[in-house]
């Protein structure tokens, strides 16, 4: 059968964001393929060397579009182990409340991409409006609704709004009561299941050789790979909850592990809101904030992000501005290596599934 | 074989074997140990052996006073969770190091991207010297010292010309 060269992307409903796949097909079966990255390059690790330390929080939420808050919770973790900055506890609660709602928000947008390539937009609708209430509750706690700048070096910009814990319990309930409504129109839904089931597998060895994190991890090793268990940055060692995972890992079971993780970021945050002291919520620093210095050093921090590790290396040389931030988005081994190596062999229609169930996400691979 | 060592047992357990340059306690969580180039590729594969299975990040710092680049490998182990950096310094003039990709696959495209932006080539990584993120580039890789943004947008792209006039005249047209 003659090979027919493809792309898919970057205008398809399956694509996520502005990267394309350049694909050699042979009736429907994907014999060769390499992601085409690039088109969202926006030089921010010459730009971070540019700016001070303080500008920088400006710039780096837009690093990652639907998932700003870890980039800022990184680059303040990272300053603040070079600068050794006490971070008030008050602030580390507000911290893991922000990243638990980002990661509601993120679990339900990438659901809801799964309706694009099946056909069900539906399920997209009810997604996206769910994420909706998420971004307002954010635009009530930060002023902003994607982009928040809210966690900085030293804590949170300001102080949680008066009356903001009803608003989040009312929809983290609201969120719960409706969870099995939010199931059965995707993941129990049959059409749905038939693309998902025993699709697009991820065997365990392929996890090591690629270096994937996060879902995808965890749901083929059937281990607690989760670096809010294995490493906890903010409190999470004092919070109870569960990390979901699975010992067979194929697109319905990462989608099902998403969903799981729903479940664990409502009870997080609900025990946050309960447990939060009261206190201030920034550390207090001297001094003019835009000459404001970090001692010499060279410092990886991560973070568990709703893919797996997202972690910034910042390097110090003592200066106003960063020398060098390099990052590590956490969608890098599988969006490159992993198109490369094992999107072959997919049916050509389960291509934009295989993409939103490994979680790729083109703005932190481009950076 | 070592459960659960922490951050000063590996230290000496490494220092035991190999000639370390430099070592750095980060935190509790991390250590930063500098070698000569010469053993990166046994320090990884001794570290990979004993857990350290998973490569975070390869990525590059350009020292330009000294005149070196420092190759960053940062590795992790889930089972013993500590971060290890391990840096080499290379040339900054022609920039040559062996591919890691025997030890570890996954630096195939973590080299290319340390190839575009800072030139450093590969030697048995072929791939490595394609085009990746930036398309028909021609001038420096745009992350060394050296490269200067400004400077380049002004060459590569005309000033542009504003045909309308937006300046405010008191109203009038």
């Amino acid at each position: 059968m003659r090979e027919i060269k493809l792309f898919l992307g970057p205008q398809h409903p399956g694509m996520h964001g502005n990267t394309s796949v350049h694909m050699y097909v042979e009736g429907d079966i994907i014999k060769k393929s390499y992601l085409l990255p690039g088109m969202l390059h926006r030089g921010f690790e010459k730009g971070m060397e540019q700016r001070t330390w303080i500008n920088n929080i400006a710039l780096i939420p837009r690093i990652c579009v639907v998932e700003p808050d870890i980039n800022e919770m990184v680059f303040a973790m990272g300053v603040e182990t070079l600068a050794g900055i006490e971070v008030p506890e008050r602030a580390h609660y507000i911290r893991m409340i922000i990243l638990e709602l980002a990661r509601i928000s993120i679990h339900l947008m990438a659901y809801g991409g799964i309706g694009g390539p099946t056909g069900h937009y539906t399920l997209m609708y009810h997604a996206q409006a769910d994420r909706n209430r998420i971004l307002e509750i954010f635009e009530k706690i930060t002023g902003h609704r994607i982009y928040h700048q809210y966690i900085v070096p030293g804590g949170v910009r300001k102080d949680l709004p008066v009356g903001i814990e009803d608003e989040i319990n009312e929809f983290l309930d609201d969120l719960a009561s409706r969870y099995l409504e939010i199931r059965d129109l995707g993941i129990e839904n049959p059409t749905i299941r038939k693309r998902l089931v025993d699709h697009i597998l991820l065997p365990s060895e392929v996890v090591w050789e690629l270096g994937v994190t996060g879902v995808g991890m965890r749901s083929a090793t059937n281990k607690p790979y989760d670096l809010r268990k294995v490493l906890p940055y903010a409190r999470y060692d004092q919070i109870d909850f569960e990390v979901p995972m699975a010992d067979y890992s194929d697109a319905e079971c990462r989608v099902d592990l998403k969903l799981q993780e729903v479940v664990q970021c409502i009870g997080i945050i609900k025990q946050c809101l309960a447990k939060m002291p009261e206190g201030p919520v920034r550390a207090k620093m001297d001094g003019n904030a835009l000459k404001f210095r970090v001692p010499k050093g060279q410092v990886y921090a991560a973070v568990e992000s709703s893919r797996g590790e997202f972690g910034y290396y910042i390097v110090s040389d003592g200066g106003t501005k960063p020398y060098r931030v390099a990052v590590r988005g956490a969608s890098f081994p599988q969006g490159l290596l992993g198109v490369e190596k094992y999107l072959p062999g997919t049916r050509l229609d389960d291509a934009a599934l295989w993409f939103d169930t490994m979680g790729v996400c083109s703005p932190e691979i481009d950076r | 074989m070592m459960n659960s060592m922490n951050n000063q047992a590996l230290v000496s357990e490494l220092e035991n074997r190999f000639s370390l340059l430099n070592v750095d306690l980060v935190s509790e969580s991390q250590v930063a140990i500098d070698i000569s180039n010469n053993d990166v590729h046994t320090v990884l594969a001794y570290l990979k052996s004993l857990g350290w299975k998973q490569l975070s990040m390869l990525t590059n710092v350009d020292w330009i006073e000294e005149g070196k680049y420092q190759l960053v490998y940062i590795i992790f182990n889930w089972d013993n969770p500590i971060y290890i950096q391990v840096r080499t310094k290379i040339e900054r003039e022609n920039p040559v190091f062996r591919t890691v990709t025997s030890v570890y696959p996954g630096a195939k495209y973590y080299e290319r991207d340390v190839h575009e932006f800072f030139g450093v080539k590969f030697e048995g990584n072929p791939d490595s010297e394609k085009q990746l993120f930036l398309e028909n580039w021609d001038d420096l890789p745009p992350l060394r010292k050296d490269f200067d943004a400004k400077a380049y947008s002004d060459r590569k792209y005309a000033k542009r010309e504003y045909t309308k006039d937006f300046s405010n005249k008191g109203g009038k047209k």
